[in-house]
């Protein structure tokens, strides 16, 4: 399946908790499992994504390695804040190969998506790729 | 660039040091406090430590548990999620230094089997006519649980600064192993 790269629908990261130089939040929505944000320490760990318009989104699917739990909130405003909850997930583990889960969000419209990583397999977890289908 | 954040748990029986050495350490040397005043919950004192030949820093959230027995399961609840270990005990008090292997227990239990870097410190080095416990024995001890091992005295500032220099540097090696791994992995 071929689908565009967030960053190319206009989609943003506005908020990363933390990030290196080199990895920064932005790898996330680039389309490309070969690119990551990594976190640095400590959880919980969370980055927003903006959506140029408000999007209905039926599920997301998140790339990553070493995420344990997972929340999604959303909002369908212009500002990144006042988040309702859309859902969590417990993500199990992989060894040598990325995690890839579909997370079903239910049709709901949102112009923020905020991930919270409120525990991982490691200190240090990465974020891939995510993807939308709608 | 990067900056690292990492909390750090210090740990030891009472009265063997770790409030000193963790203010020696968070005052660059400044304070040393010769009135023992007993640690009652868990203090937190944070630092920021640059990494040698890099850019890189590490944040150092550092957790001064007490140590006094009945008080511990209370603040066990207090350490929150932890990425680096310092255990500490009192060169002059082989019991201080058996009791290690239980506190060592006691954090791998609450750890539940996620590896953290630790470092073994054997404090009040100054006092050396009352020494009871010898380097070559500590420092065997700590390699048979995976520690490094320091000697330091908080009262005469003796090597204070290298035991949680050595952690936010292992830490920042962790770090750079799993950039590597995360590198190499496949897709999902
Ligand atoms: N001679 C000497 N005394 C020290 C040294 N470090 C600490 N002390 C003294 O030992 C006593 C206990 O030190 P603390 O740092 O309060 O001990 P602690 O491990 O925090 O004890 P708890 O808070 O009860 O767990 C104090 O009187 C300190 O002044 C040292 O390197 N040499
Ligand atoms: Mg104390």
């Amino acid at each position: 399946m071929i689908r565009s790269s967030l960053n190319s629908l206009g989609a943003k990261v506005v908020v990363a908790a933390s990030s290196d130089e080199n990895h920064p939040p932005e790898s996330i929505i680039d389309g490309d499992t070969k690119t990551f944000w990594m976190t640095t320490g400590m959880f919980p760990q969370e980055f927003i994504i903006r959506f140029a318009d408000p999007t209905n989104i039926t599920a997301v699917t998140l790339d990553s390695y070493n995420v344990k739990h997972l929340k999604v909130e959303k909002n369908i405003s212009q500002k990144a804040s006042q988040f309702e909850f859309v859902t969590e997930k417990e993500l199990e583990q992989t060894e040598g190969h990325l995690q890839s889960n579909a997370i079903p969000l239910n049709g709901s419209s949102a112009t923020h998506l905020r991930f919270i990583i409120t525990s991982g397999y490691d200190h240090f977890v990465s974020v891939h790729r995510v993807s939308i289908q709608n | 660039m990067v900056k690292l954040r990492a909390r750090c748990l210090l740990v030891g029986d009472a009265a063997v040091g770790k409030s000193a050495l963790s203010h020696m350490f968070h005052s660059d040397g400044a304070l040393f406090q010769k009135n023992y005043s007993m640690t009652t919950g868990v203090e937190l004192l944070l630092k920021c430590v640059n990494i040698p030949e890099t850019n890189d820093s590490v944040e150092l959230y550092i957790i001064d548990s007490a140590g006094k027995d009945t008080l511990v399961e209370a603040c066990e609840k207090m350490w929150g999620e932890l990425s680096l270990l310092c255990l500490v005990f009192d060169l002059t008090s082989e019991q201080s230094f058996a009791n290690c292997s239980h506190w060592m227990e006691r954090v791998r239990a609450y750890c539940q089997g996620c590896h953290i870097p630790g470092v073994l410190v054997g404090n009040k080095t100054d006092l050396c006519a009352r020494r009871e416990v010898q380097a070559s024995v500590a420092q065997e001890w700590a390699q048979s649980q995976g520690l490094e091992y320091h000697e330091t005295s908080a009262k005469d500032k003796e090597n204070c600064d290298a035991p949680l220099l050595s952690l936010a540097q292992a830490f920042h090696s962790l770090y750079r192993e799993r950039l590597e791994t995360t590198q190499n992995l496949g897709p999902g």
